[in-house]
């Protein structure tokens, strides 16, 4: 599905990671690997350290914190937020949704949408999408879109294949109309039919909670998981990426009528560096337009992933001017959402670590 | 926060019911209330009959179900969908979302949104909003709406406040442009503080299930329910929407410069016969043009007793005439939400059962 | 369709199996290093060196060092 938004900017975006970080060379004896295979897997993969919340930190703490220090810094005032929008596939609830519950710990007025999105790594893309959406109403002026996972919370520690590469965070990004014309163009593409490569089978309606689910078994060496754990076939999500990705943005760079050359940064979702350097080559893509070092230094934070790459890589130039960039999110669904706008200047563009009174 | 949206129409209106009937006299036998008292109940909420669905059913085996229906008539062309919204709280996996489910099952396009939405009672409004919204993309000419519950799966039969209310349904609205230059006024409100009026405490990453979670509890007032259980505060529900319904369709009305009486019916949600009697009271619009009785046919079957209602209550009439309605959609969330509209002829407006 | 050169893949498979050499006739299961990594890994190659894309499910089904071959060659026509 192709969207044409106009007059809509980002004006902030604050990333935060819980402070607990941890390096793979402390983890790697859980995930019963030898040293020469866990070797082999830290230089594939870049890995060096992640971030892991607390037990008692849901995602929607780290958001909130971050949505916190916006109103404290006043970059935002709570009576500005028209809509409250909670991307994440870790929410408090299934009922009531976690919007909802922020709305309440925030004590904001009545007339506010607040809205839970059910994406993964496609979900600041598809956030943005319904913050455009919203905007184009006359009574909204103002987003906040909230993006945050706790995936560390869907999988064993003993999982070798997902647990290092996953990183938990969330970020607050401030969307908002402008007079500018600042036209963005983005393209949505779904297919369900191979809704079996990213998955997490139990604990919903079609699988209910039950001790069987809740059963820890090892799948094949070194990857230990239940039912209630997310499941991901790796070489189902690498054909994706590689057949499906680069094909959309291209797509969505003739839509807007841009290049390669006119396109100064790719933020891209990181699986893992070694996809992302794939990807790159494979659309011919200079790597030093496609930056590539979240997963090494935070893990996979799934929907944030994005914002998250943004603020560690581009946070100057967009505190001070505008970039033209291409913005590309995809993951479970199998959902795949890419765009074309520019970016900045910025009010804010920064990560900080989730530090609670 | 009101809006307007122009040169939008709902289509048709397909309701899903589950074959399944349960009566109150059967559930009765479960609460730890003596007879007499459950039967004044019954009499005076209105409950008598609901469908819920078979175990191990799902939203999406609903939906899907639906869909092939309208796809065999001939009355949705499956290449035709450009978005499909999906508002339900009981959704097949965590993770994908169970719009991508369906249209994976159903061979939908990959050109397509597919948006599962969080939403209770206020979801029907709340997803033609989001269809409207989505319309005025120049590449989105037909919109798939599905609101689909299958809440009755999460209900303690031992508890008396929720268990004999609940049913399950799902339904399909197809939402596209008008090329009359209609005028849609809605308005939405919501309040956060209140969202444990309406909660499941376990099951999401606050409180994950476990065998604990699973254990009936005392719960006070002779009622028994797990965690994993849906809570409905029934009286905090009952209070909020006697004292902010009537004053947000009262301004809906006021800005759209329509009189009440020009209201042709009000398609409320449909918690109980009780409530909605006591919201005609307040608003002085006679039962006639406010119909109650969706509940006592079927169950409260969450964000589906609007579209339930139109097919249920107003079947030929919104199949040969265009009718002026104003919707009411209220509850969990909290939300509570107007919508006033032209409706009809719809080119579908039945009910058919789930097998 | 390019003559593949079936020496040149199977180092390449050894550079990825981290082993001296790989034979026609090796079972690829019996590789300690034949993992969801290595996996990875030669779908990379197939599609960078060989452009062609090897799905999940054709790579589950093959067995040797010489299947994996064809199925790359069969892929270039």
């Amino acid at each position: 599905m192709k969207c044409i938004f106009k007059n809509k900017r980002i004006s902030s975006i604050i990333v935060v990671a819980p402070s607990q970080e941890y390096r793979f060379d402390d983890e790697y004896a859980f995930y019963k690997m030898t040293e020469a295979q866990a070797k082999r897997f830290k230089k594939m993969m870049s890995l060096d350290r992640h971030r892991i919340a607390p037990p008692e930190v849901c995602a929607s703490d780290l958001a909130l914190f971050g949505l916190q220090q916006l109103l404290d810094d006043g970059v935002l005032k709570k009576e500005e937020i028209n809509a409250l929008l909670f991307v994440s596939q870790t929410p408090d609830y299934v009922i009531p949704p976690t919007s909802n519950v922020i709305h309440g710990k925030l004590g904001l007025g009545h007339d506010v949408i607040c809205m839970d999105i059910n994406q993964g790594c496609a979900g600041f893309l598809a956030g943005l999408m319904q913050a455009f959406l919203l905007l184009g109403m006359e009574a909204v002026s103002k987003v906040v879109l909230l993006t945050a996972d706790t995936g560390s919370k869907q999988m064993d520690r003993g999982n070798r294949v997902s647990y290092p590469l996953n990183g938990d965070a969330a970020a607050a990004t401030i969307i908002e109309r402008c007079s500018e014309e600042k036209t963005i163009h983005m393209d949505i593409k779904n297919d369900g039919s191979r809704y079996k490569a990213i998955i997490v089978p139990g604990g919903a309606y079609r699988m209910p909670s039950s001790p069987e689910t809740l059963k820890l078994q090892e799948m094949e060496e070194g990857v230990v998981r239940s039912l209630e754990h997310v499941h991901m076939d790796g070489a189902a999500v690498f054909n994706f990426t590689m057949d499906d990705i680069p094909p959309q943005i291209e797509d969505v760079m003739a839509f807007s009528g841009d290049t390669r050359e006119s396109i100064q940064h790719f933020f891209l979702h990181q699986p893992n560096p070694f996809i992302v350097t794939q990807m790159a080559q494979k659309m011919k893509i200079p790597q030093a337009k496609v930056p590539n070092n979240v997963v090494s230094l935070y893990g996979n934070c799934s929907s944030t992933t994005v914002p998250m790459n943004i603020a560690l890589n581009c946070s100057e130039p967009l505190l001070a001017g505008t970039r033209h960039v291409c913005l590309s999110g995809f993951g479970v669904g199998l959902t795949w959402i890419s765009a074309v706008m520019d970016l900045g200047p910025l009010t804010v563009c920064k990560i900080v670590d989730y530090k609670p009174n | 926060m009101n809006f307007i949206f122009r040169r939008k129409r709902i289509a048709g209106v397909l309701v899903v019911v589950p074959e399944n009937e349960r009566s109150f006299s059967e559930d009765m036998k479960n609460f730890n209330f003596p007879e007499a008292r459950s039967l004044k109940l019954k009499e005076v909420m209105g409950f008598d009959k609901r469908r819920v669905v078979k175990p191990g059913v799902c939203v999406s085996d609903l939906a899907v179900f639906g869909l092939e229906h309208l796809m065999g008539e001939g009355l949705l062309k499956r290449d035709e969908i450009d978005a499909l919204l999906l508002v339900t709280q009981t959704p097949d996996h965590l993770m994908p979302a169970t719009s991508s489910l369906i249209q994976g099952r159903l061979g939908l396009k990959q050109d397509i949104l597919c948006l599962d939405i969080n939403q209770a009672c206020a979801g029907f409004v709340i997803g033609l909003m989001q269809a409207f919204m989505l319309l005025e993309q120049e590449s989105v000419n037909k919109v798939v709406l599905i609101n689909a519950d299958v809440l009755s799966r999460k209900t303690s039969p031992k508890d008396r406040n929720i268990y004999p209310l609940i049913g399950d349904a799902a339904s399909i609205v197809v939402v596209e442009r008008d090329p009359e230059d209609s005028v849609i006024h809605a308005s939405l409100k919501m309040d956060g503080s209140r969202a444990g009026a309406l909660i499941i405490p376990a099951g999401g990453l606050r409180l994950p299930s476990s065998p604990e979670t699973a254990h009936l509890e005392e719960v006070g007032d002779n009622n028994l329910r797990a965690k994993d259980h849906v809570f409905m505060d029934g009286s905090a529900i009952f209070n909020f929407v006697q004292t902010e319904v009537p004053p947000l369709i009262e301004n809906l009305l006021a800005r759209a410069g329509v009189a009440s009486e020009a209201v042709d019916y009000f398609l409320c949600h449909q918690p109980n016969r009780f409530m909605l009697e006591k919201l005609a009271d307040k608003m002085k619009v006679p039962y006639a043009r406010m119909p109650n009785n969706v509940v006592e046919h079927f169950g409260n079957n969450g964000s589906v007793t609007i579209p339930t209602v139109m097919a249920y209550n107003l079947r030929e009439r919104l199949l040969r005439e265009q009718l002026q309605v104003c919707l009411a959609a209220y509850g969990g969330g909290l939300a509570w939400s107007a919508m006033l509209l032209k409706l009809g002829k719809l080119a579908f407006n039945t009910i058919i059962e789930y097998k | 369709m390019n003559y593949m050169d079936k020496t040149e893949f199977n180092q390449r498979l050894a550079a990825i199996l981290d082993v001296e050499e790989v034979k026609p006739d090796n079972v690829l299961k019996d590789f300690d290093s034949w993992d969801s990594l290595a996996i990875l890994s030669v779908l990379a190659m197939a599609d960078a060196q060989y452009g062609v894309s090897i799905k999940a499910e054709e790579i589950r089904s093959v067995v040797t060092a010489e299947d994996l071959v064809r199925l790359v060659e069969a892929k270039r026509k």
